[in-house]
C-alpha cells in the first residue's frame, strides 16, 4: 500500500517535472495592434525554442496605465512612442539596456543613436518610425486641400462624418498646426486656443467620435467616416490587404505640419525575462529581420543595414516623406511636471464638454 | 445545580459563537479583505496628491476634489460638471423610459395564462444573460451609418445625412434602456402578481377614466416593485462604463468613463478615486432616499434592499 | 369592449418589445454568416468567420480562460457563500445587521468602483509583497467577491422556506454533524445549490468591467478579447464569437424552460 503510494507520488512528481521541463520560456511582448509580422515571431520562437506571448494596446496612454498597474513585472518588451519614453524612464518603469547583449546595435541609423527623448539611447532601441496624417475619401473630396482644414474647417467638410484620434497630445498638436502655431506647440495660450477649437469641432454635427489610428482606417474603408487621422504604414498595410476597399482612400500630410513619431523597444524594470528580451531586440536589429518587419508593416526602418533589403514601396511617399513634408513634420513633445498636468486638464476638458 | 446549568448555558453559548464564527467568518473575512479594504484604500487615494505621472503620492490633500469640482491650474472650468450632469440626465431619462416600457409589459404578462408567464419572463430576461459587451456590440451593428435604421432616421431628418445613429448620446440612452429593461420588468411583475384585482375592478367602476383608475388603484400597489426596479436600474446606470464608451464614441462621457479614464489612460489616480467616492455617495443617497420614500408611502418593507 | 382593445394594444406592445430585445442579437448572428466583410449589407451565407475563429489560438485561450474563471470562482463562492447562508439562518435571531450590510456591499457597489478599487489594491499589495500579480488568480478573487452574496442569499432563503422542525428531526436522526451535512443538508439544499452555481456562473461570464481591471497579460477572457477587438476595429470574426456565446445562452434558456415546464 505505502509502496504503491510512493510509486504514485514518484510518477506524479516526474510528470509534473516533465511538465515544467516541457514548458518553454516565454517572452511577453506588449505591442501596438497590427504592428508585428507573425513570421518574425515564429522565426524567433524557432531560433531560441521559446514561446512569444503577444498583448496589444491601441494608445500610449493605455500602455502606460497597464505598466503602472502591474505590467512592469509582467511584460518583457514594450513599444512606446518617443514622447512616452522620458515618462517611462522618469517613473522608473523601465530598465537600462545592456548594450553588450546587443551585437547588432551598430545597425541603428546615426540619427537614432543619441535621440533627444533618450540621451545616449541607454533605455531604448528604435523599432519603426512613421507619420500621422489625414486619411480621406477621394470620392467625397476630389479636390481636398492638403491641409488640416479638412478636419477643422466646417466650410471644407460641412456634412460628411469625420473622426480624430484618441491621443490628446496628437489632437492638440494638430489643432495647433491648423491655427498656425506649429504641431509641436507647448505654449499654454496656444494650447487653450487649440482646445477651444477641438471643443468646437467636437460639437459639429458630423463629428463621429474619437477613434484610434488603426480602427479609423476600417471605419473609412466601410464608409462609416469620410475623413480621419491615421498612420502612413497602417494605411498602406490595409490597402495592400484589401485594395478594393481602399481604392478611394488617400493619405496626406497637411502642409501646416503633422506628427512624426519613433516607436522604441524598451524593457520594463521588473521584466520576467530580461535576457530573452535583449535577444529579441537584437534579433529585430538584424539587417534582414529589420527589413522584413518594415516590408510587412510599411513603416520606415531605423535600421541602416536593412536598407538593401527594403521593398521599393518603402523608399517612396507616403512611407518615406518628401523633403517638403519632412520640413513640416515634427516630433510630439514629451511633457513633464506642470506642463503635463496643464495638458491633461485641458484634454479632459475637451473630452467632457 | 444552578451553577451547572449556567455552565452549560455558557458552554453552549461559546459553542454557538464558535459555530457562528466558523460559518460566517470565512465569507465575511473574504469580503472585508477583498472588497472593504480595497475600497478604503481607494478612498485614501482620493485624499493623496497626484504624482507627476498620475500615480498617488504623499502628502494628503483635497486637490483631487477641487479638480473634480472643476478648479485647476487654469481657473474654474465646467467640464466635470458637464460630465456629472450628463450622467444624471442619462440615468433619469433611461430609468424613466425603462419604467414606461416595463409597466405595460409586466402588466401584460400577469394577464396572460399562468402556464405562459414563466416563459414570457424568461424571454424578457434571456438577452441579459449574454455579455454586456456583446449586447452593446449588437447595437453598434444596428445603428451604424448605412444600416436600415440609420437610413430611416435620416429620411425623417432625425440625423444629418451620412451620419449613423451611433455614435451619439441617443445610442447611449437606447443602450441603457436595452441593458436595464429586465431589471425593471421582474420586480414590477412580482408586484402586479400580488395585485388585488377586486380593488382594481372597484376602482374601474369608481373612477371614470382608466388613467385615474390606474393612478389610484394600481399604482400604489405596485410602488414597492417600482422602487426596487428604480434602484436596480438607476444605480448601475449612473456608473455605466461600457455603453457610453462603445456607443457614445467618446462624445458623451459619463461619470463612469471619467473615473475609468483616470486609471486606464494613466492620467490621475487621485482624481479617479475622488470620482469613485462621488459615485458611492450618489449610490448610498439613492438607496437611502428610495427606502425613505418607500416607507413613507407604505409597503416599503418589500423593497429588495 | 374597451378592455379588449387594451389587451390587444398590450399584446402588440409585447411583440414590439420582444423585437427590441432580440433584434440586436439576431443581427449579430445573421452577420456572423455574412460572406463579405460589410456590416451594412448581407451578401451571402458563408462559414468563413467561424473557420477563422477555430484557427485563432488567442480566441481559444480566451474561451478557456472564461470557462476556468467561471467554474473555479463559482465553486469557491459556493462553498463560502453556503457557509454564510447557513450561519445567517442558524443565528437569524441574533442581531446580524453588520453582516447583512457586508453582504449587500458587493451587490450595490457600482462595477467600475469595484473594479478599480480591486486593481489599485492589488497593484499596491503587489508592489509591497509581490503577491497578487494581475492574472487569472486576481480575477478569480474579484469574481468570488461579487458571487458570495448571491449564493448566501439563495441558500439563506432556501433554509427559511424549510420547516424548522426538520432540523430537530435531523439532529435526532444523525449523530455527527458530518452525517447531518451529508444526509440532510446537502440533499435539501440541492436545488438551491444548483441555482446558486448557475447564477454565479452566469454572473462571472456576464462580467466585463471587473475582469477588465483585474486581468493580466495571459488571462484575457472572451469579453475582454471582444472588447479589444471592437476597440481595434470591428471585424466580422467578432460576430462569430458573439454568436457562439449567444448560442450558449439560448441553449441555457431552452434548458431552463424545460425545467420550468416539468415543475408546473
Amino acid at each position: 500500500m505505502t509502496i504503491n503510494k510512493a510509486r504514485l507520488a514518484v510518477a506524479l512528481s516526474s510528470l509534473m517535472l516533465a511538465g515544467t521541463v516541457q514548458a518553454k520560456e516565454k517572452l511577453y511582448l506588449f505591442n501596438w495592434t497590427e504592428y508585428m509580422d507573425p513570421e518574425i515571431i515564429s522565426a524567433f520562437e524557432d531560433k531560441y525554442d521559446v514561446d512569444v506571448v503577444q498583448n496589444y494596446f491601441n494608445s500610449n496612454g493605455e500602455m502606460f496605465a497597464k505598466l503602472n498597474s502591474g505590467g512592469a513585472s509582467q511584460y518583457d518588451i514594450i513599444v512606446p512612442s518617443h514622447y512616452f519614453v522620458p515618462r517611462l524612464i522618469d517613473t522608473g518603469l523601465v530598465q537600462a539596456l545592456n548594450v553588450e547583449q546587443l551585437d547588432n546595435i551598430d545597425n541603428v541609423m546615426e540619427q537614432f543613436r543619441d535621440p533627444a527623448y533618450d540621451p545616449g539611447a541607454r533605455y531604448s532601441v528604435p523599432y519603426q518610425w512613421g507619420t500621422t496624417g489625414i486619411v480621406y475619401n477621394t470620392e467625397t473630396f476630389p479636390e481636398a486641400p492638403s491641409s488640416w482644414s479638412l478636419v477643422f474647417d466646417p466650410d471644407v467638410n460641412a456634412g460628411y462624418p469625420f473622426s480624430v484620434v484618441t491621443d490628446g497630445q496628437v489632437n492638440l498638436g494638430s489643432a495647433c498646426a491648423y491655427l498656425g502655431k506649429g504641431f509641436d506647440c507647448t505654449e499654454v495660450d496656444d494650447w487653450k486656443e487649440a482646445a477651444r477649437l477641438l471643443i468646437e469641432t467636437k460639437g459639429r454635427k458630423n463629428f463621429s467620435g474619437f477613434t484610434d489610428g488603426t480602427p479609423t482606417l476600417q471605419q473609412l474603408a466601410r464608409g462609416v467616416a469620410h475623413v480621419g487621422m491615421s498612420f502612413n504604414g497602417d494605411y498602406l498595410h490595409f490597402k495592400e490587404e484589401s485594395p478594393e476597399a481602399f481604392r478611394n482612400l488617400a493619405f496626406m500630410i497637411p502642409e501646416e505640419g503633422a506628427e512624426m513619431w519613433v516607436d522604441s523597444m524598451m524593457i520594463p524594470v521588473d521584466a520576467p525575462h530580461p535576457e530573452l528580451a535583449h535577444k529579441f531586440i537584437n534579433f529585430l536589429l538584424d539587417a534582414e529581420v529589420g527589413a522584413q518587419l518594415s516590408n510587412y508593416n510599411y513603416y520606415s526602418s531605423p535600421n541602416e543595414a536593412a536598407e538593401p533589403y527594403l521593398d521599393h514601396v518603402l523608399t517612396i511617399p507616403p512611407v518615406k516623406p518628401t523633403d517638403e513634408e519632412m520640413s513640416v513634420l515634427r516630433f510630439t513633445p514629451s511633457l513633464a511636471g506642470e506642463k503635463l498636468q496643464v495638458f491633461q486638464q485641458l484634454w479632459s476638458e475637451v473630452q467632457s464638454r | 445545580m444552578a451553577t451547572t446549568s449556567r455552565l452549560r448555558r455558557r458552554y453552549s453559548s461559546i459553542r454557538e459563537a464558535r459555530h457562528l464564527l466558523l460559518t460566517v467568518a470565512p465569507g465575511a473575512a473574504w469580503i472585508m479583505v477583498f472588497l472593504v479594504l480595497p475600497s478604503l484604500y481607494l478612498m485614501a487615494v482620493a485624499f493623496m496628491t497626484n504624482g507627476p505621472y498620475g500615480l498617488p503620492q504623499m502628502p494628503l490633500s483635497l486637490e483631487s476634489f477641487k479638480r473634480l469640482a472643476g478648479f485647476g491650474f487654469l481657473g474654474w472650468s465646467p467640464g466635470n460638471l458637464y460630465t456629472l450632469l450628463r450622467s444624471l440626465w442619462q440615468t433619469i431619462i433611461a430609468t424613466g423610459l425603462v419604467v414606461i416600457v416595463a409597466y405595460p409589459i409586466a402588466y401584460y404578462i400577469t394577464t396572460c395564462r399562468a402556464k405562459w408567464r414563466p416563459i414570457m419572463l424568461l424571454l424578457v430576461v434571456v438577452p441579459s444573460w449574454t455579455n454586456q459587451v456583446i449586447r452593446t456590440f449588437g447595437w453598434m451593428n444596428l445603428l451604424a451609418p448605412g444600416t436600415p435604421l440609420s437610413s430611416f432616421a435620416e429620411s425623417l431628418g432625425f440625423i444629418a445625412p451620412n451620419m449613423g445613429l451611433y455614435p451619439s448620446s441617443f445610442a447611449v440612452t437606447l443602450g441603457l434602456i436595452y441593458n436595464f429593461l429586465p431589471f425593471m420588468v421582474l420586480p414590477l411583475y412580482a408586484a402586479f402578481e400580488k395585485l388585488d384585482l377586486a380593488q382594481v375592478e372597484a376602482a374601474q367602476d369608481l373612477y371614470a377614466t382608466p388613467v385615474r383608475a390606474f393612478w389610484y388603484a394600481v399604482f400604489p400597489q405596485t410602488l414597492a416593485g417600482l422602487l426596487a426596479g428604480v434602484v436596480l436600474v438607476a444605480i448601475p446606470a449612473f456608473g455605466m462604463y461600457v455603453i457610453p464608451e462603445l456607443l457614445g464614441g467618446g462624445k458623451s462621457l459619463m461619470l463612469g468613463n471619467l473615473v475609468a479614464n483616470q486609471f486606464s489612460g494613466g492620467a490621475n489616480w487621485p482624481l479617479g478615486a475622488a470620482g469613485a467616492i462621488l459615485m458611492l455617495l450618489a449610490t448610498f443617497i439613492g438607496l437611502f432616499a428610495m427606502r425613505r420614500i418607500g416607507k413613507r408611502l407604505g409597503g416599503g418593507e418589500q423593497v429588495v434592499i | 369592449m374597451r378592455k379588449r382593445t387594451l389587451h390587444r394594444t398590450l399584446r402588440g406592445f409585447w411583440w414590439l418589445t420582444l423585437l427590441f430585445l432580440y433584434l440586436p442579437l439576431a443581427v449579430v448572428v445573421l452577420f456572423s454568416f455574412n460572406a463579405s466583410n460589410s456590416a451594412a449589407s448581407f451578401t451571402g451565407v458563408s462559414l468563413r468567420w467561424y473557420r477563422r475563429l477555430l484557427s485563432n489560438d488567442v480566441i481559444l485561450s480566451a474561451f478557456s480562460n472564461s470557462m476556468v474563471l467561471a467554474v473555479v470562482s463559482s465553486v469557491i463562492a459556493l462553498v463560502i457563500g453556503c457557509l454564510i447562508g447557513y450561519g445567517m439562518y442558524r443565528h437569524r435571531h441574533r442581531k446580524l445587521g453588520w453582516l447583512i450590510v457586508l453582504i449587500y456591499l458587493p451587490i450595490v457597489l457600482p462595477d467600475i468602483v469595484f473594479g478599480i478599487s480591486e486593481m489599485a489594491f492589488f497593484v499596491q499589495v503587489n508592489r509591497l509583497t509581490g503577491l497578487f500579480q494581475p492574472g487569472l488568480g486576481t480575477m478569480v478573487i474579484a469574481h468570488v467577491t461579487f458571487q458570495i452574496p448571491f449564493v448566501a442569499l439563495i441558500v439563506y432563503s432556501r433554509f427559511v422556506g424549510l420547516d424548522p422542525t426538520l432540523f430537530e428531526a435531523a439532529t435526532d436522526l444523525y449523530a455527527t454533524p458530518a452525517k447531518r451535512v451529508l444526509h440532510f443538508m446537502l440533499p435539501t439544499l440541492k436545488p438551491a445549490l444548483i441555482s446558486a452555481f448557475f447564477l454565479s456562473f452566469t454572473l462571472s461570464v456576464d462580467d466585463f468591467v471587473i475582469s477588465f481591471f483585474t486581468s493580466g497579460p495571459e488571462s484575457a477572457t472572451l469579453p475582454i478579447y471582444i472588447w479589444s477587438a471592437i476597440k481595434k476595429g470591428v471585424s466580422p470574426e467578432i460576430n462569430a464569437i458573439a454568436s457562439l456565446m449567444i448560442g450558449a445562452v439560448a441553449i441555457a434558456a431552452v434548458f431552463s424552460m424545460l425545467v420550468n415546464r416539468r415543475q408546473t
